[in-house]
Order: C-alpha cells, then sequence, then structure tokens
C-alpha cells in the first residue's frame, strides 16, 4: 500500500513536471520538435503531422519524401483531436507512454533479474536500487522530459522495448515477443534484440513438464514475431491501400536517402562518402551495427538481460537516425546494474564527456545553422565526442559485468588489479 | 486598355488575311514606361499549313525547329528565355498581358502526343536535348526532378483535333539558375525568315538586349483549326520584350561610363533659400519628356522593312500621344490611330529608318494599363534549417473578382509541409483556397508540385504561407559555389489564358565541408574501429591477475625471441634430415 502511494506520487510528479512544461511554456513543445537532436526525420512530430495532413486528404503519405514513420501511427493519431486545435490530447497520449514506460520498467526492477539469472548470481546482487528510483531516473531524466515534450514517435519504440522485456522477465514469451515485433515494425532496428529476449524468456519461462530444448522455443518465438510483423505489416497494407510504405519507411533506414544532422554518426559520413561507395558503407555500417549481437549473446549467455541492455546503448550510438531518445532508453536500464557500476573504471571520464557533448551539442549546431560563424565540422565534431563517451560508457558497463562473473571463479581476486590475455 | 483595343485591332486585322497560304508578320511596339524608361516588344508570326508542315515543305516556319518537333511528336511548344524582374506597380500590366512571359532562367512546356505516360517522358527528354542543341541552352538539364505535368493550370492555346486531345501529355520544365545571353539570341534570330538583316528584327544587338532592365524572349508554336475547317494551320510566334533605361542605352558604347552631370547643365529648384551656385536641389522632371531616338537606343536605325512581311501591318508602332513630337526619317509614312494614344509608321523597302522623339514639355501621358493580379514571393523565417514562403496575391480591381491557379515546382530538396499552408484575406482567416492539386516530392526523383486554385474578391490581398526545411545534401550534389543557394523557380499564376510569373528565390542551403571527405571518413571510422575494439576485446579475452599474465619487460621479450628462433630453427634441422632419409631409401 504504502508503495504504491509513492508509485503514485512519483507518477503524479512525473505527470506534473510534463504538464507544467506543456501548458507553462506554449512556444517549448514546437521549439524541441524542430531539434535535431531529438527528432530525426523517421521520428519527427511535424513530419508526423504532414503524414497525418496528408492521409486525411487521400494523399498517399508514402508517395512523398517527407513521411517515413510506420503506417499504423496515422489512423491512432487521426483518432485524436487534432494537435493544432486541441493540443492537450496530444500532450496527455505522450505523457501516459511515458508513465507506461516507466512502469515496465519498475516490474523489470522488481523481478532482480538484474542480479541474479537462472544461470547467474552476482555476489554483489544485494545491493540495488529500489524499483522506484529506477522509475524516478527514468522519469526526471532530463533526456526523457526532453524527449516527451518533443513529441517524437521513438517513444512508442521504447515503451514497447520496455515491455517485451517486462514481459520477458515475467515468462510471458508470446506477449514479450508481440511488443518485440511492435517495436520492430515501429523503427525496425528492434527486431536485433530477438536473440538475447528469446533466451530471457527462456530463460525465465514456468518450468514445465517435458522440458522444451532451447532450439524449439526459440524456434517457436521467431515464429511467433514473424507472425504478429506479418499481421501488422499486412494491416497497413490494408490501410495505406499497398505495400509501397515498406520503402519509404524501411527504406530509408537501411538507405539513408535523407540526411538530416543527427546526433549519430551517418549522417556526415553519408554526406562526404564519394558515390561509388556509398553502397559498400551502407553495408559495413549495418554490418558494424548487427555484428554486436551474436557475439554479446554468446558471451553474455548466463545474463541475456544484460546483453539487450548493451545493445541498447550500442543501438543509440551507431543505428542511422538516432536521437537522445534512444539514450534516455539506455539511461533508464543501466541503473538495473547499480551492484556493478563500482567496478566501472571510467564512469568520471564518460559521464563528463556525455555532459559535455550535451552542452556543446546545442550551441554548435547554432554556430553553424544560425550565425554561420561555425560549419558542419563543429556540429560534426561534437557529435563524435558523444559517440565515444557513449561508447566509453557502454563499454566499462560490459567490462564491469564481465570483471563481476570472473570474480564468482576467482573469489580471491576481488579488489585485485587484472588483466587480459 | 484602350491601347490593347487597338494592337488587337492590328492583329485582327492581320488575322482576318490569312486563311490558306503561309504568310509572315512582324511588327514592332514601343511604349514608353513612366519613369524615363521604354518598353519595345517585337513580334514575329509565321504560319504554315499543316499539310505542307507535315511534308517537309517549310518556308517561313524555321526547318530547325520544325524538325524537332515532328521527331519529338510535339504538338503545342512554349519556350520562354527571361531576364529581370517586371515592376507591375509603376509599370503597369506586362506586355501581351503576360501571355509571353516566363519565369526567370529558361522555362518550357509543351503538349507532347503520346500513349503512355513512359513514352510522353521519353519524348519529352528527346525534345528538351533537341532544343538544348539548337538554343545553346542547358535545355538538357530539364530531368525528372524538374519537370512537373501541370494539372490546373496551363491550358493548351491551339485547337487540337478531339482524338489527339486524349493523347496529348503536358509537361512543363523549369531551369531558373540559366543566364540568358547572346548564345542563345543568335539562335533565336536565325529562326526568322528575315535572319536580323532586315525589317524589326535588325535593331536586335546582343549589347542592348541584355543591357535592359527586363527582358523576355518567346516561342510559341500551335495549331490553329478554324471551325468548319478540316484544314489546320501550324503558326509560330517569336516575341521579343524588353524594357530599356532610355539614359543607360543613350550613353555612347565607346565611352560607358556615367559621368555626374556638369554643373552648368543642372535643372536646379531656384526657389529654394539654399540654392546658390554650389548647391542644387534638382527640378521634378516628371512633366519634362526626354528626348531619344531608335539609333541612339539601339545603336543603329532599323535597315528597311523585311521584304517577306506582306501582309501590310505597319512594322513599327509607337505608343504615345498624338501631341507629342515624333519625327521620322524620308521614305516613312505615319499612320495615326484616331482613337487612342497608337501611331505606326509604313516604311520604305529599302533604306535607313529612324525615328527620333525630342525633348518635350508634355503634361498628357499614355495611360498605363492596369494588371489584373499583383503577385509577390519572398522567403520569410531565417536560420539554414527551416523557413517559409510568403506570396502577396492582390486584386487591384475595385468591382471584378479574380479566379486563378497559383502553382509552385519546387526543388525536392525544399520540403513542404502542407500542413502549414494556410491563406488569410485581408488579414483574416477565411477559405479563400477553392481547390487544391498536391504532389509530394521523392528525394532525388522529383520535386513538390502544388496547385491552389484562389479566388479572391474585388480589392482584397490573400497572403499564402507555408513552411518548409532545408534538406542537407550529399556533398556531390551542391554546385561548385554552394554558399550561392539555389534558385527557385517562380510560381505561375495562371489567370484564364494568361500566367503571370512572381519572381525567383534564391534558397541557401545548409553546407558540409567540402573539404574534408577524407578526414570524415577516417574519423568516423576511427570512432566506431574504437567501439568495435573496446567490445571485442573485452569478448574475446581472459581476464587474469596482474601477477599471473606474462611480463613483457626487454628479458621476456628477449628469451621470447631467442625460443621462437630456436624452434624454427629445429624444424628446418629435422626437415633437411628427412630430405636424406628419403635419399637414402633410393
Amino acid at each position: 500500500m504504502n508503495i504504491d502511494r509513492r508509485k503514485a506520487t512519483l507518477f503524479g510528479a512525473a505527470a506534473a513536471v510534463r504538464l507544467l512544461l506543456f501548458t507553462g511554456f506554449p512556444g517549448l513543445p514546437d521549439l524541441l520538435t524542430a531539434r535535431v537532436e531529438i527528432s530525426t526525420p523517421v521520428t519527427s512530430f511535424k513530419r508526423l503531422q504532414e503524414g497525418l495532413y496528408l492521409y486525411n486528404h487521400n494523399v498517399s503519405p508514402y508517395d512523398g519524401g517527407v513521411y517515413h514513420q510506420a503506417p499504423l501511427l496515422l489512423p491512432l493519431f487521426a483518432l485524436l483531436p487534432s494537435s493544432a486545435t486541441y493540443p492537450a490530447f496530444t500532450y496527455l497520449l505522450y505523457i501516459i507512454v511515458d508513465l507506461l514506460s516507466a512502469n515496465a520498467l519498475m516490474q523489470i526492477a522488481d523481478s532482480g533479474e538484474a542480479g541474479s539469472s537462472k544461470l547467474y548470481t552476482s555476489p554483489r546482487k544485494d545491493k540495488k536500487w529500489s524499483s522506484f528510483a529506477i522509475a524516478a531516473a527514468f522519469l526526471f531524466n532530463p533526456f526523457t522530459i526532453a524527449t516527451c515534450i518533443g513529441r517524437p514517435t521513438s517513444v512508442f519504440t521504447t515503451c514497447a522495448i520496455l515491455h517485451a522485456i517486462s514481459k520477458a522477465v515475467a515468462g510471458n514469451s508470446f506477449t514479450s515477443m508481440f511488443a518485440l515485433s511492435f517495436a520492430a515494425y515501429l523503427s525496425m532496428y528492434p527486431i536485433l534484440l530477438f536473440p538475447p529476449l528469446a533466451l530471457l524468456c527462456f530463460d525465465r519461462k514456468r518450468p514445465m513438464k517435458g522440458q522444451e530444448s532451447v532450439y524449439n522455443f526459440v524456434f517457436g518465438n521467431a515464429m511467433a514475431v514473424a507472425g504478429s510483423m506479418y499481421s501488422l505489416l499486412h494491416m497497413s497494407s490494408l490501410i495505406t491501400g499497398s505495400w509501397e510504405f515498406l520503402l519509404s519507411t524501411y527504406g530509408v533506414q537501411l538507405l539513408l536517402p535523407d540526411l538530416t544532422p543527427n546526433v549519430g554518426l551517418w549522417w556526415y559520413f553519408f554526406i562526404e562518402m564519394f558515390d561509388s561507395f556509398r553502397n559498400f558503407f551502407l553495408g559495413v555500417f549495418w554490418i558494424h551495427l548487427s555484428s554486436y549481437v551474436a557475439g554479446l549473446t554468446i558471451r553474455l549467455r548466463r545474463q541475456p538481460l544484460f546483453v539487450i541492455v548493451t545493445l541498447l546503448g550500442i543501438f543509440a550510438i551507431f543505428k542511422p537516425y538516432p536521437s537522445i531518445s534512444d539514450t534516455s532508453l539506455f539511461l533508464a536500464v543501466l541503473p538495473l546494474y547499480r551492484h556493478v557500476l563500482p567496478l566501472m573504471r571510467y564512469t568520471f571520464l564518460a559521464s563528463s564527456t556525455i555532459l559535455y557533448a550535451t552542452l556543446l551539442g546545442p550551441a554548435f549546431y547554432y554556430l553553424w545553422i544560425y550565425a554561420g560563424s561555425g560549419n558542419a565540422n563543429f556540429f560534426y565534431a561534437i557529435t563524435l565526442v558523444w559517440s565515444l563517451g557513449l561508447s566509453v560508457l557502454v563499454a566499462d558497463a560490459l567490462f564491469a559485468v564481465l570483471r563481476d562473473e570472473w570474480e564468482v571463479e576467482r573469489p580471491e581476486m576481488k579488489g585485485k588489479e587484472i588483466r587480459q590475455i | 486598355m484602350r491601347q490593347l483595343q487597338s494592337l488587337l485591332f492590328i492583329l485582327g486585322f492581320f488575322f482576318s488575311g490569312q486563311t490558306t497560304a503561309s504568310d509572315y508578320h512582324e511588327q514592332l511596339l514601343l511604349r514608353p514606361l513612366h519613369p524615363s524608361l521604354l518598353l519595345a516588344s517585337f513580334n514575329f508570326q509565321s504560319n504554315t499549313t499543316w499539310a505542307s508542315f507535315e511534308q517537309q515543305n517549310f518556308r517561313y516556319f524555321p526547318r530547325s525547329l520544325g524538325q524537332i518537333l515532328q521527331h519529338a511528336n510535339t504538338r503545342e511548344l512554349h519556350l520562354r528565355f527571361s531576364l529581370g524582374r517586371w515592376d507591375a506597380e509603376s509599370w503597369g500590366a506586362r506586355p501581351w498581358g503576360g501571355a509571353r512571359e516566363g519565369g526567370t532562367g529558361v522555362e518550357l512546356w509543351a503538349w507532347v502526343e503520346a500513349e503512355t505516360d513512359e513514352e510522353a517522358d521519353g519524348r519529352w527528354l528527346t525534345l528538351t536535348n533537341a532544343l538544348s542543341g539548337l538554343f545553346c541552352a542547358s535545355l538538357n538539364f530539364i530531368d525528372s526532378t524538374r519537370t512537373t505535368r501541370p494539372v490546373m493550370s496551363f491550358q493548351p492555346s491551339g485547337g487540337h483535333n478531339d482524338s489527339t486531345l486524349e493523347n496529348l501529355h503536358l509537361l512543363h520544365g523549369t531551369l531558373p539558375r540559366e543566364v540568358v545571353c547572346t548564345e542563345n539570341l543568335t539562335p533565336f534570330l536565325k529562326l526568322l525568315p528575315c535572319k536580323g538583316k532586315a525589317g524589326i528584327s535588325s535593331l536586335l544587338d546582343g549589347h542592348k538586349l541584355f543591357d535592359a532592365s527586363w527582358q523576355s524572349m518567346s516561342i510559341d508554336v500551335r495549331p490553329i483549326c478554324a471551325e468548319g475547317e478540316t484544314e489546320c494551320q501550324l503558326q509560330i510566334t517569336q516575341t521579343i520584350d524588353m524594357v530599356l533605361d532610355l539614359q543607360r542605352s543613350k550613353r555612347p558604347r565607346d565611352n560607358p561610363i556615367p559621368r555626374p552631370v556638369a554643373n552648368e547643365e543642372l535643372k536646379c529648384d531656384t526657389s529654394k533659400p539654399y540654392n546658390s551656385h554650389d548647391t542644387c536641389f534638382p527640378l521634378d522632371t516628371a512633366a519634362q519628356e526626354e528626348g531619344w531616338s531608335l539609333s541612339q537606343i539601339f545603336g543603329h536605325s532599323l535597315k528597311g522593312s523585311c521584304p517577306l512581311a506582306t501582309d501590310g501591318a505597319d512594322p513599327v508602332c509607337i505608343n504615345v500621344p498624338h501631341a507629342r513630337h515624333v519625327f521620322t526619317s524620308a521614305g516613312a509614312h505615319e499612320h495615326k490611330d484616331p482613337n487612342g494614344y497608337l501611331r505606326c509608321f509604313e516604311l520604305s523597302p529599302d533604306g535607313e529608318f529612324d525615328l527620333t522623339l525630342p525633348d518635350q514639355d508634355i503634361t498628357e501621358k499614355a495611360p498605363l494599363e492596369q494588371p489584373l493580379l499583383y503577385a509577390e514571393r519572398s522567403f520569410i523565417g531565417y536560420g539554414q534549417e527551416s523557413g517559409g514562403v510568403q506570396a502577396i496575391l492582390t486584386n487591384p480591381s475595385p468591382t471584378e473578382s479574380v479566379d486563378f491557379v497559383y502553382m509552385e515546382s519546387l526543388p525536392w530538396f525544399m520540403k513542404l509541409y502542407l500542413h502549414t499552408l494556410k491563406a488569410k484575406i485581408n488579414g483574416k482567416d477565411k477559405p479563400v483556397i477553392q481547390e487544391m492539386y498536391y504532389r509530394p516530392a521523392l528525394d532525388r526523383k522529383r520535386g513538390t508540385q502544388l496547385e491552389v486554385r484562389i479566388l479572391i474578391p474585388a480589392n482584397s490581398t490573400v497572403v499564402l504561407t507555408y513552411d518548409f526545411e532545408k534538406a542537407i545534401l550529399r556533398y556531390t550534389e551542391y554546385p561548385p559555389d554552394a554558399n550561392r543557394g539555389f534558385d527557385i523557380a517562380p510560381a505561375v499564376i495562371t489567370i484564364g489564358n494568361v500566367s503571370i510569373r512572381t519572381t525567383s528565390l534564391l534558397l541557401p542551403l545548409p553546407t558540409p565541408d567540402f573539404s574534408m571527405p577524407y578526414n570524415v571518413i577516417i574519423l568516423t571510422s576511427t570512432v566506431m574501429a574504437l567501439s568495435f575494439g573496446f567490445v571485442f576485446n573485452l569478448l574475446v579475452r581472459r581476464f587474469v591477475a596482474v601477477d599471473e599474465a606474462d611480463q613483457w619487460d626487454l628479458r621476456a621479450v628477449r628469451l621470447k625471441i631467442a625460443a621462437a628462433g630456436k624452434r624454427i630453427l629445429g624444424r628446418f634441422g629435422s626437415g633437411k634430415g628427412k630430405v636424406e632419409n628419403i635419399k637414402k631409401v633410393q
């Protein structure tokens, strides 16, 4: 009862902060929507409005270069009263989505999967933050709040991913797979989370009579994902009347025709790339992004949840159109591993680099685009620093977890200096 | 309005004369615009029967153009080369009511006969490439991103059979960046029967034409099928309109630098208290008509009439009040239009013709015709990320409302947000948009096409605004002077049969650093390699305590090298032994 009251207070406070920002500063939502750090060509709220306008006027939004988001968002937002006349409904929708994400995050934290999975129990597992604190860290993270106010559609992906994880730790594999396919349907890249998520489901499923082999289980889940993906896509094709949305949504993520600046590494690279090598490097970048999945899943077989956390961090750096929304998701799930944080070596370096990039990024973008006293290299350099800071953080967390595992084998090595051979 | 009527009367006279035979007509109309400017409109028109066109029997119709039209199955063609801005506020309505006008740069639209859209695209490509060669213009750069298929704007001006009308495809392309210059004038003159050697075309000179404040060259080819007649005609109309600055044109070519007026030639207002030998307030010279002559402003006089123009129309007309003195060289006959401000001159076939208007104090002026619509378009917003376009459309008529189609064809990198399109009438939100056609842009494939039908009531102003986002391009897609910006084609406003243009716009896009390709590839790859290295280094290597690991000091290295060397030597030695063994067995 006490916890419920605390939770209600927390959620109420988070909603109140967002409502205050929405209503107290009427110019803020549009200002943040226009920021390249928040809105990317595949998530921007302004582009969603344009797609919605075309959809409502019987022009196919996919026969154009502006709207690259999933078709099912169109009827969803068409049901809501227009955000230009009644913005309150849109605000409430985004606040509710944030609270749902926080709720799923609390369920993950409550399960204790981070500290002790089926195959592995950390010696430090008792040193953890309460689910309340983790949800508060997510809800009051400035990145999360800015994302909510800027209203990109990536919050739906975030919510779907967190629900997929929370259902997986609850052993509810089918629901989890459906949530994953919904996330993949919205923004494609979450499909790479399938291997660790299937293993997580396998580890957490309730023991039944007649032990099912892991291969059969994964195969069954793959079928479930394929089936729900197919039904979502088929529904979309019925809504839009053709399959041309595939090229305009997933094709854009794969081929990167829109080079609007963002916090990632792809845009400037492909602006400056020689035409004859463009397709080759698109392939290299996608292979690089997916190469982490297999290695991490095999090496960290005993902690599939941490594989997901690391992959979310890597996606926030290396996906084609990243935004701070992806970073906020990574920073939301990282505190689940509170117990290994003391083992990290470069926390100060990583956090100060991220802070530095956060503050200088908007300034350099202003210098380039508005003041004209800087050029594109200013913003490009800051995205390099940002990516480097995040990758130091991801790698350091990975180091901490691996060391934690190693100390179970070699308990006498606790606190000693180590090397890798 | 009255001088337009008289012009129509002349044209009507000419039209009634032609029915069957191929004939040729040319006329120059001079119209002084109020502030010391002169509008010169050259018109050249010839007709040929459809049958002789089909048989390639060209007389006045230019063969080079005719064969291109036949090859590309083009039934109607309109080509425009324009420069400068028509100042409708002080110059009044446009020449020809705007029917012969084009946007800044080059504009081309044509009705192509084809069964399918793909076939029409192919023929359009043939047409643009052939015209590009003929007119020395970059028309071959009109690709799919610069081509639109207008739906509501542009109606065929010629008479087409109903059977061919079904298969006609209208294609429209613009090149707002094209600089129109003498290399376009020379092929233009070559199409004329007198080729600039005689008649009014002998006045055309690149130095004067492209020195004008505003100029437009047009070529229109259209079929004319009279009611009840089976025989159709093909008509080619070439016009050149230019607004010349009299003072600038009168400057001698050997001494073109403007110099201050000498003290004694200044006309000062002596009633001013500060007037003295070194201070002067210039007198208002509006009542003073400036003197000029044809040979002064065109550099030389007219070289007789073109002997092929046999339709009887007077080749030179001037639009001034009858009270204005006009002197001509000997051999020319003056015909005054009794109820207007127009007088025309009949020329002798040989002998030079010059027209002189002396300085004269005269208050009466030929009235300027009011345009149907004032249109202005500009960018709003700042920064290189996004912006907006604002079009101000004013209906000056106190009684009549205007119904027109506003068409924008924008490049794909200007990403239009249609949901932000707003039309305000006299500052109030009222529905004035009656109909809309929108075709969104596809990246690198086609541009945006927006056509809006608007009805403006009498004496009202409509302000049309919309937002757009500026895309950032691949570095190879920028022109060499990337920071100059990109030219955006003028909006076309179609009112009935005439279409007027706004000015073109200059759109600055965000630019990358063009010197950076290698640096970016190297730096980005370094970050990716670092991250890949961080992660996979942790994944594939084992942890050991510091003291358990091999020590990598100098002695350890030396020992390791020695051990490795010994091992290799040992292997080599044993190999040798084996060979010896084999030999022994043999």
